[in-house]
């Protein structure tokens, strides 16, 4: 199944991280995309741009960013659209990512990912939000399932319903991450599946995975090791679903060699359906 | 929730603290957050909480690697947290948290050797400036023969964007480098005035001390003074030989790149 957008299946990606800026360059690894920190280098003229550049010149690449603070209170921030526009038009990215989320009210940015409460007027309030970026990004926005760590005792639906509504009412997409779904469903208590189940295949413009830790009460979401199976299982699951979409593997702290980051995000072949892994084994 | 999130110390003491109850008492917490099987609605909360002040001293961290080890991890993070108490990020972007870090380092109490991590935080600061200016080209060597003789006496220099110049009362180029080199043995923190050039070239931040003629004569010239007017205000204040002095030093920092062009006053 295609996405509704069109958007293509770029393959397996990674993350574009600064320790790996020399071996990317110089190396010129098979990548089959990949995904850049959209605010990284969005106040850069220095080297970080240059490097961007000179691997947008090379691999496919699409932004994915941490500060759209979509479901605050706030006022959008334009000037940070307008330079996300400007970064998407020089990298010619093939799609603009942010988070389900708010990072901070009253003009502050705590830099974290805080959980929305889901209700009809959050649900309003960020739909109309959304339409708002999509203009002005002209250009679809694709959002990503955060992990979450708290709930509000206000929400009257849960996340995948929230989601699929918001979807339809903004013709967004979304980043389905599936490392996001495991860890949400662990600190809360639903069933991944039926999450993973309920998301409309056609709106999955791109997959994450990662890895995580797991404290005993609950699991954070540190991007610092592989992927583990249960994750994989659900991937594998949502794959039947979608078809072969965008994936990406984030690996954000204690990040190691390129060629072990890269190795596990090319785990992801052994889930996807047949015709892409073949196509890939034979390249 | 953001009232508690940012604020510093264990949860249950964040929810106490005055900023945070202006929007909720502790006792209502659990009206308005669910607990979990294992967590309550406060230790739910707490997980962004504890995670907040990491983040903002792992960035400034980032930014400020000397002043960090000097300071030692217990005394940086107290300094983030009073400094992020006074300034909290308001930007998409962790590069214009740390901007007002060395004024505020003058400006606090309690900080050990004030003088020099102040001075030390204002070289960090140019450093990451000039990381992220604007690039813009050099002006090639072999350009300044060309210009013509009678051009010299009014043309205005004009510096590269990634370009800055530090006056410091304390050696903490020397430090800088001794913490990039990894070297143990750090050079004495003691007053000693020294000046420093940051630039770009290549992609690359480069320092070079200068000595103090030389940085008020590149000084004058970057901050646009016409040629001929600053080379007069150096000579007076060099002895014997200072046309040939000025001329190297003019030489070197255009080969350097430290110069995008000139402008005819």
């Amino acid at each position: 199944m295609r996405n509704r957008w069109g958007l293509p299946d770029l393959g397996i990606g990674v993350g574009l991280r600064t320790v790996h800026y020399s071996h990317i360059l110089e190396a010129k690894p098979e990548v089959d995309f990949f995904e850049v920190l959209s605010e990284n280098y969005l106040d850069t003229g220095g080297r970080p741009l240059w490097v961007l550049d000179q691997v947008a010149a090379r691999y496919p690449i699409v932004l994915h960013g941490v500060s759209l603070n979509i479901g605050s209170a706030d006022p959008l921030d334009r000037e940070h659209l307008s330079k996300l526009k400007a970064l998407a038009a020089r990298t010619r990215a093939h799609w603009v990512s942010d988070h389900l989320c708010w990072t901070g009210v009253a003009g502050r940015n705590t830099h974290d990912l805080l959980p929305v409460p889901l209700t009809e007027e959050a649900l309003r309030h960020v739909a109309a939000r959304v339409k708002t970026v999509s203009d002005i990004l002209e250009r679809p926005l694709v959002l990503e399932n955060a992990s979450t760590y708290a709930e509000f005792t206000s929400s009257s639906m849960p996340e995948w319903e929230f989601f699929g509504r918001l979807m339809e009412d903004a013709d967004c997409g979304m980043l389905l991450d599936v490392n996001n779904v495991y860890v949400s469903s662990f600190n809360h208590g639903f069933d991944p599946e039926a999450y993973i189940d309920a998301i409309d295949p056609s709106r999955v413009a791109q997959y994450h995975l990662a890895g995580h830790t797991n404290k005993g009460t609950h699991i954070i979401d540190t991007h610092n090791d592989h992927v583990i199976d249960a994750v994989w299982r659900l991937y594998r699951r949502s794959v039947a679903r979608t078809g072969n979409v965008s994936t990406l593997l984030e690996w954000d702290a204690d990040i190691p060699a390129f060629g072990v980051v890269h190795a596990e995000a090319l785990k992801a072949l052994a889930h996807r359906r047949p015709e892409k892994a073949v196509a890939a084994a034979a390249s | 929730m953001q009232a508690v999130i940012e604020q510093p110390g264990a949860v249950d003491d964040a929810v106490e603290a005055a900023a945070a109850r202006a929007e909720l008492e502790p006792a209502d917490i659990g009206r308005v957050i669910r607990p979990s099987k294992t967590l309550t609605a406060v230790e739910r909360v707490g997980v962004y909480q504890g995670m907040y002040l990491l983040r903002m001293v792992e960035a400034l961290e980032g930014d400020y690697p000397a002043v960090a080890h000097f300071l030692g991890d217990e005394e940086f993070a107290d300094l983030v947290t009073r400094y992020v108490a006074a300034h909290p990020s308001s930007s998409y972007t962790f590069n214009r948290l740390g901007r007002q870090f060395p004024e505020f380092i003058r400006a606090s109490r309690g900080v050990r050797r004030k003088a020099f991590v102040a001075d030390l935080a204002h070289l960090e600061l140019a450093v990451t400036e000039v990381f992220d200016a604007p690039e813009s080209p050099a002006w090639p060597a072999d350009e300044i023969a060309r210009l013509p003789q009678d051009a010299w006496e009014r043309a205005v220099l004009k510096p590269i964007a990634a370009f800055r110049l530090g006056a410091y009362a304390y050696p903490v180029n020397a430090y800088l480098q001794s913490v990039k080199d990894e070297n143990h043995d750090h050079p004495d923190a003691g007053r000693k005035a020294t000046c420093v050039a940051i630039w770009r070239k290549r992609y690359e931040v480069w320092r070079l001390d200068l000595s103090k003629p030389a940085y008020d004569f590149l000084g004058a010239l970057a901050n646009g003074r016409p040629f001929g007017k600053a080379v007069a205000s150096a000579a007076r204040r060099l002895q014997g030989g200072a046309g040939d002095q000025l001329f190297r030093w003019l030489r070197d920092w255009v080969a350097e790149g430290m110069f995008e062009g000139f402008e005819a006053a």
